[in-house]
């Protein structure tokens, strides 16, 4: 496998750019770190997740469904160029995978695949996290990995797509026989499984019925319905339709919803089967945590750690599970 | 704000009266829910249940208009129960023989009375925030938005002033500012009677320097009119053009039918503005600006920090900036003074005349910003006021007594309605109503009532009601809930198709000369 220095990767991206769309970790003048071409800042693949969520290249706020000019439809296109996304961690790739899944069920979803179709996820793993934190290894779910060793990256190909792109990157063979990243590998599994495991007791003291309204209640209490858990969810997936018009041209959009709105469930009639932030606060958590793995087998809070970090008030999953098995386990 | 935001932080009592912060100001709302969890003891002065009611401390619901009455009777228990800081008081303040004479009248009892709550509401919440080493006031619009609003802002500084309780982390008199660039244009002049960084235009010494930085000569000494003295003037046919940039008098200014009158009697009005609005419906010449996405330069937080703000996207159309407009008008008027060829240069000027503003460079607030007092290059910015000493020497005592507001509940009217803002629009919806999902949050106007009064009148949640006073007529829906206290209605002014500002009084403080937005006498029925 190859072992390519940061500037080596940067290089290797720039070159890709005519055919792809690129999305790679960049930093702002003001020391965000986002996804964007590498016009728009300096490179920064290092640095742990990105704060925005990544899927949103895929599933991104506004979004065009189809326009209507005399009566004419024209449904939303494929972009030009295909997306190239670069930097999901281990938990953004499970988040990708459920929403591959969740778009694609019943019926697939074209606005969504228009954009996903093509595309090509690079992971990102190793020892650049947050200051120098380690970040689980992915070991697949996306077309290459680069798996930092605390100096360079070693890039890991998982599909054909990914082999053929990584042939043309310039950079040396590790050349260790694998026993370098047989030690990583080893390391990723002797991170701490804390979350983890507070998260899966959490919803099966949620499952069991164990956990009272009166502690919802305490917790909605605390939501100022900013709906940043929402926004910044990488399996969010809910969103709302409207039609806008200009030019006499009758726009479709889809936009990102919030299930901590009053207008997400309320009914024409004004009836609302969420009208109380206590049923709102409960149905967040619920939802990932109880409902999704009756309908899907697993749990779709893949530990990400965004919601608890944007939550002004302390009330991201991660924070109320442990309230949860701290009071009721 | 005399402190800083994170001076929540650093107290130990929160006296809130007339905010609704966690609405608001969500992220200072944030901020106080956490130090409750903390152990910081919260009082609540406020009409209305509001969210922060519920993990007060103590949650007194007092009339509005009578925050003079309130603020003076803590005073008194203070006093009486020797809780005051005596050598603050006799160290760093003056007039306060002429305080304790007044607030000597106001006992608990007769506070009680005066502000329809209990006498033992009075002496606890005296005794709660006088307690602490630290203790801040915490206002908003529900202490200035009355006829006596600067005998309200005056008692909140009186009651800090006696506790000892300015000049210091954790402590102050504290309003919060509500747009987001409000204090900026203070800052910047943006009232009738200073220039930069509250520079007086009647002082001589003041307009020389302003003369000799703008190359002009005989700058005019006498103040101008305020906006609300503006639209009377309008209305009497003294004003005869207006220039509106950035605002939506039609909407936001009290009694609507005045206001029309005076914009429809004015020769020429001309409105700058990034929407169309009802006021821009009556503009001889609307001129397109750029929005807060759309341009570069500063915004001042309400803690005086002087903060970058930048361009994101340029803007559409033929929008503009709004100093390449004002430069531009300056220019076919005869002068090329206000031409400039970037924010920056215009902040090299701002720093150059206005001392508050002597070292905020934008090098300097490249990353984080300042908060003003920042004289010069290497000052750090001032997290709180009045240090040692106040600008003025010693801190004024300035005693009210309590006047009732000038339009109350009677026979024929017999409710006290109050307008403000709800938390998903933002005032007179010109942005927010605009905006797919904050639209959808409130679609309605509404208009807040009691439980009881409901009952009365035959009024069910979600039913279309009539709101009346003596200047107009809307309808909305009846939102029943314990939110207001019987008596009470409470109304956003959100929404043109129930302008709440149809129905408020043109009543004005005297000094200060806002508006009475927050009582007035109206009237609610079923609407048929």
């Amino acid at each position: 496998m190859k072992r390519a220095k940061t500037e080596e990767l940067k290089t290797f991206f720039e070159s890709l750019s005519d055919k792809y769309d690129l999305r790679v970790p960049v930093k702002l003048h003001d020391g965000t770190r986002v996804l964007g071409s590498l016009s728009e800042g300096e490179f920064a693949i290092e640095g742990g997740k990105i704060p925005q969520k990544p899927t949103s290249v895929f599933f991104p706020q506004f979004d065009e469904m189809f326009v209507v000019t005399d009566g004419d439809v024209a449904m939303a296109k494929p972009p030009a160029k295909p997306i190239m996304v670069v930097g999901m961690t281990a938990e953004d790739l499970d988040c990708l995978e459920f929403i591959d899944k969740f778009f694609a069920e019943n019926f697939r979803d074209n606005i969504y695949y228009n954009k996903r179709d093509g595309s090509v996820v690079v992971g990102v793993s190793g020892r650049c996290g947050k200051d120098g934190e380690f970040m689980k290894i992915a070991g697949g779910k996306c077309d290459i990995e680069l798996i930092s060793d605390g100096e360079c990256f070693i890039v890991h190909p998982y599909t054909d797509k990914g082999e053929g792109l990584v042939e043309k990157l310039q950079a040396d063979e590790c050349g260790c026989g694998g026993v370098h990243m047989e030690a990583l590998r080893k390391e990723s599994d002797a991170l701490p499984k804390e979350d983890e495991e507070t998260v899966d007791k959490a919803s099966e003291l949620i499952r069991q019925g164990k956990v009272t309204d009166e502690f919802w209640d305490e917790i909605a209490t605390r939501c100022i319905a900013c709906t940043s858990c929402n926004l910044a969810c990488p399996t969010c997936t809910c969103f709302e339709v409207y039609d806008r018009e200009r030019d006499g041209k009758m726009v479709r959009q889809r936009i990102w919803d919030s299930c901590q709105l009053d207008g997400f469930m309320r009914e024409a009639s004004g009836h609302n089967p969420s009208g109380k932030q206590l049923q709102r606060t409960r149905r967040r958590i619920h939802h990932k945590l109880a409902a999704d793995v009756e309908r899907w087998g697993h749990r779709t809070c893949m530990l990400c750690g965004r919601c608890d970090e944007v939550c002004p008030t302390e009330i991201g999953i991660k924070s109320v599970c442990r309230e949860i098995v701290k009071r009721f386990s | 704000m005399t402190n800083s935001i994170s001076c929540v932080e650093q107290t130990g009592c929160i006296l809130l009266i007339g905010s609704n912060t966690t609405e608001q100001h969500p992220l200072i709302g944030t901020r106080i829910i956490n130090a409750v969890k903390k152990g910081m003891k919260l009082i609540v002065a406020d009409n209305r249940k509001i969210r922060l009611a519920e993990i007060a401390d103590m949650h007194i619901r007092l009339e509005n208009g009578t925050n003079v009455a309130f603020l003076n009777g803590l005073m008194h228990v203070i006093i009486k129960e020797g809780l005051a800081d005596d050598e603050y008081v006799k160290t760093r303040t003056e007039n306060y023989d002429e305080l304790k004479a007044i607030v000597e009248e106001y006992t608990p009892e007769r506070t009680a009375e005066i502000c329809k709550i209990t006498p033992e509401e009075v002496v606890n919440a005296a005794r709660m925030y006088s307690a602490p080493e630290a203790a801040m006031i915490v206002y908003c619009m529900g202490i200035t938005q009355h006829s006596h609003g600067v005998d309200n802002v005056k008692s909140c500084a009186n009651l800090a002033m006696l506790t000892g309780n300015v000049g210091k982390a954790g402590t102050g008199v504290n309003p919060l500012r509500g747009q987001n660039n409000v204090q900026g244009a203070c800052d910047m002049g943006a009232l009738p009677n200073v220039y930069t960084g509250y520079q007086k235009v009647v002082d001589e010494a003041s307009r020389a320097v302003f003369e000799k930085a703008w190359g002009v000569e005989n700058l005019p000494g006498n103040v101008g009119l305020t906006v609300t003295t503006a639209i009377n003037a309008a209305c009497d046919g003294q004003l005869k053009a207006l220039f509106v940039l950035g605002e939506n008098p039609m909407m936001s200014d009290p009694d609507q039918h005045h206001v029309k009158t005076g914009l429809e009697n004015l020769d020429f009005l001309v409105v700058q503005d990034i929407f169309p609005t009802p006021t821009t419906a009556l503009a001889d010449v609307v001129l397109p600006a750029a929005c807060y996405a759309e341009k570069d330069g500063t915004f001042t937080s309400t803690e005086r920090r002087v903060q970058r703000v930048r361009k994101a996207c340029d803007p559409p159309g033929k929008a503009r900036q709004d100093w390449e407009i004002v430069g531009d008008i300056a220019k076919r008027m005869g002068y090329d003074g206000l031409t400039y060829n970037s924010p920056e240069e215009i902040m090299d000027e701002i720093t150059r005349v206005t001392p508050i503003y002597g070292g905020m460079q934008y090098d300097r607030i490249d990353q984080v910003g300042l908060q003003w007092p920042c004289p010069d290059r290497e000052h750090p910015g001032t997290p709180f006021l009045h240090k040692g000493t106040f600008k003025r020497g010693l801190g004024l005592f300035g005693p009210a007594s309590y006047m009732p507001p000038m339009e109350l509940p009677d026979e024929e009217y017999p409710f006290l309605l109050a307008t403000g803002r709800c938390y998903f629009h933002f005032h007179t919806g010109t942005m927010t109503r605009r905006t797919r999902l904050l639209d959808r949050e409130e679609r309605f106007p509404y208009v807040e009532i009691n439980l009881d009064d409901a009952k009365r009148l035959g009024i069910y949640d979600r039913f279309p009601v009539m709101v009346s006073t003596r200047r107009g007529e809307v309808k909305a829906l009846a939102r029943v809930s314990d939110v207001v206290v019987p008596g009470h209605l409470f109304m956003t002014f959100h929404f043109e198709e129930a302008a709440a500002n149809a129905l408020t009084n043109n009543a004005l403080d005297p000094v200060a000369k806002i508006p009475e937005y927050k009582v007035c006498a109206a009237q609610v029925r079923r609407a048929s």
